[in-house]
């Protein structure tokens, strides 16, 4: 019943979107100033190829990263210069983690895999903005899936045929 | 997400949410979206015979929301015979598929409710080109004129200007046909004055009740014709003149008039247009006054005959001594100008002016075949004084003058028919667009810009007209009015900077929607779109 009331709604007046699985974060809203553990979800492959290197761009604000291994993948990490310098526990941090590239791996089109990192999101980022982490996923033959749209001002994420996957920011919770 | 709500209440609000949603925002980013993976026949594909059935692989099991099938005429029809198998839709094919470009459109709806369209283009036998149509509409009031005041013309320059032109330097001496000559002095001067407005309205595209409209004479004078009717006016006046005058001034008037003509041919129309302009100007020059240095002595030869005047025998010594030297001329440039303007020999029946060049030679044959009667059997006995061969000659002379008014209003026609250059030229003529974003902008150029295989090239530079060094860059087409989905080309880099798809067929003519896909580098790409007019 839920299932053919979304495809009747889905078929009414709908603009035309090419066919992608999008690249998510698996919770996506956070508040400033907390630990956020970003779980990406790769939903399939290149148009039937599998994925070979997954790449995530960290977005200003998201500091002290520290991604996660994962078996059978070549984790890189691409160190690179803070817009401004974060207060990590007392000691000042002007640079850090702004890519992440697990290589070598193979994840077949017909499967599904996440890849997961942690980090702080800044004390002073904006409330009710939201951070854009732009995806690349890259296939044998050159073949490769850009998750890395950013909506521009009043366009929605829904407009985008490739969105980056986006993090929600809330108001910053007490405590730590 | 907060705890504080019991487990099912949470999982029935997240459900309402989740179809609001859908009604409302479209589908969420939070579900994975069914994708292609492969399709039969393949986009992009030409195909020998009409597939028997088509099939869409997918990365999920999807339902069709709809499938169309654009045919070349641009006519859709939905395709509603299909099965979902796994991830995969296998649609039945109309039987009666004719060759040409054809158009899958689909869009489908995967489990998270999201629809997806997307469209295949593919060719039977081979992509569909469709002939170029001039949709013009014709005011045959202004044509009829416009065609008249030429043929006028014509006949101002060869009867008049050569008439001069016979008197006065190729035959001096003869008096007769004076009237005749003047009369078409008269008529070519008022006709070049009458055609320039013409001209004007056929322009404009205006209808003949706007004649008066100064706006109209400015504008036909400023066409290359008005060039043409200016020389003619001064080219009738001299002509005129040398009626007037006698001895060596008469001469060099006359000669100049006729030069005058020459110049006023070659100074428009299709032939003088045309490329290399060093031959076509001069060939056109050249044609023209040895028409008018022939067809000119025609009625002073004839009636100085018909009456046996004195002098008729010297002056019809002269002609038959001099014209075939003017006639090989004549034929030369002509056939200099037929080659160029027709380009290729199919082009004789299947172009408007090759057919009229055909009309024209078949009466040229007639004229060329009298003229010889009238060489090799005629004219020694005229010489002689023989009186039945003169009155042959009279008479044989008077049909020629006929069958050059003829071939004038055959040559006239070609006001109105492009040459197959000219078609050609117009077919192959790109259609471009320009898209200017912040980030980047692109100029597209779609070669030819008419619907069937096309080359697509874009310029890409950075949105302040700098360099940009683009990783990849993808043409998307669309066209929403007549239901076909968005279909992707990959284009490659050229050695030029340029970035090219060859092999992209555009089906249909009409508005086409165009998106320049620009990565600028791994993680930041372009959007630029835009629309493209295609011709039919």
């Amino acid at each position: 019943m839920l299932k053919k009331l979304i495809l009747a709604s889905a078929a009414l007046g709908f603009a035309s979107l090419p066919a992608l699985a999008h690249v998510t974060l698996e919770s996506n809203e956070a508040p400033v100033g907390s630990t956020y553990k970003a779980v990406f979800r790769i939903p399939h492959g290149c148009e039937g190829k599998p994925t070979n290197v997954v790449r995530v761009k960290l977005p200003q604000g998201y500091y002290a990263v520290k991604p996660m291994p994962k078996p059978g993948w070549t984790l890189e990490k691409v160190i690179g210069k803070y817009e401004k310098p974060y207060d990590n526990h007392g000691t000042e941090m002007t640079e850090g983690v702004t890519e992440v590239v697990w290589s070598g791996g193979n994840l077949p089109d017909d499967e599904y895999d996440e890849f997961v990192m942690r980090g702080s999101l800044g004390a002073d980022l904006a409330a009710g903005g939201t951070l854009y982490f732009p995806v690349v996923q890259e296939c044998p033959d050159g073949a490769a899936e850009r998750w890395i749209e950013i909506p521009a001002a009043g366009q929605s994420a829904h407009d985008l045929e490739m969105p980056a996957p986006g993090l929600k920011l809330l108001e910053k919770t007490g405590g730590h | 997400m907060t705890a504080a709500l019991p487990a099912p209440f949470t999982r029935i609000a997240r459900l309402v949410a989740l179809v609001v949603l859908t009604m409302l925002l479209h589908a969420g980013a939070a579900w994975s979206h069914a994708s292609l993976n492969a399709s039969e026949p393949a986009d992009g594909a030409v195909v020998a015979a009409a597939p028997r059935s088509y099939s869409l692989t997918f990365s999920e099991p999807v339902s069709p929301l709809a499938l169309r099938l654009v045919r070349p005429d641009g006519s859709s029809a939905p395709l509603d015979r299909f099965a979902v198998r796994g991830n995969g839709v296998e649609i039945e094919v109309p039987a009666d598929l004719g060759r040409g470009t054809h158009v899958l459109s689909w869009r489908v709806v995967s489990a998270d409710g999201h629809p997806v369209g997307g469209a295949i283009v593919f060719s039977i036998g081979a992509a569909s080109a469709s002939a170029p149509v001039v949709g013009e509409e014709i005011d045959w009031t202004v044509r009829g004129w416009l065609w008249a005041s030429k043929v006028a013309l014509y006949i101002g320059f060869f009867f008049g200007i050569g008439g001069v032109f016979a008197r006065c330097i190729l035959m001096p001496g003869t008096d007769a046909g004076s009237r005749i000559v003047a009369w078409a002095l008269a008529l070519g001067a008022a006709a070049s004055v009458v055609s320039l407005g013409f001209q004007g309205l056929d322009a404009l595209g205006a209808p003949a009740s706007r004649l008066a409209d100064p706006t109209v004479w400015s504008t036909g004078l400023g066409t290359s014709y008005g060039g043409t009717v200016v020389a003619a006016l001064v080219a009738f006046a001299l002509a005129g003149c040398a009626l007037a005058m006698t001895g060596l001034a008469a001469q060099a008037t006359a000669g100049a008039a006729l030069l005058l003509a020459g110049i006023a041919l070659a100074l428009s129309g299709h032939a003088s247009a045309a490329s290399p302009q060093w031959l076509m100007r001069p060939a056109v020059f050249l044609h023209g006054t040895a028409i008018a240095a022939w067809i000119g002595a025609l009625a002073p030869l004839g009636l100085a005959l018909r009456g046996s005047r004195q002098g008729a025998v010297q002056a019809l010594r002269r002609f038959s001594r001099v014209i075939p030297v003017v006639v090989a001329v004549l034929v030369v440039a002509g056939i200099v100008l037929a080659v160029v303007q027709v380009e290729r020999p199919a082009a004789l029946l299947d172009t408007a002016y090759g057919q009229v060049l055909l009309v024209k030679l078949a009466l040229l044959a007639g004229l060329f075949v009298l003229a010889a009667v009238n060489r090799w059997f005629l004219t020694a006995p005229a010489e002689a004084g023989d009186p039945a061969a003169t009155r042959r000659l009279v008479r044989s002379v008077a049909v020629e003058t006929l069958v050059v008014l003829l071939v004038s209003g055959a040559a006239a026609v070609w006001r109105f028919t492009p040459p197959p250059r000219a078609l050609a030229a117009a077919a192959a003529a790109p259609a471009v667009m320009h898209v200017h974003a912040a980030e980047a902008m692109a100029d597209l150029t779609v070669t030819p810009g008419r619907a069937g295989p096309v080359r697509v090239s874009a310029v890409i530079a950075t949105g302040e007209s700098g360099p940009l060094d683009a990783k990849e860059v993808t043409f998307v087409f669309s066209k929403p009015d007549a239901g076909i989905e968005p279909f992707r080309r990959k284009a490659e880099r050229s050695g030029d900077g340029a970035w090219r798809a060859d092999g992209v067929v555009l089906p249909l003519p009409g508005d086409w929607s165009v998106r320049v896909d620009v990565l600028i580098s791994d993680f930041e790409m372009a959007r630029l779109a835009g629309r493209i007019a295609i011709r039919p």
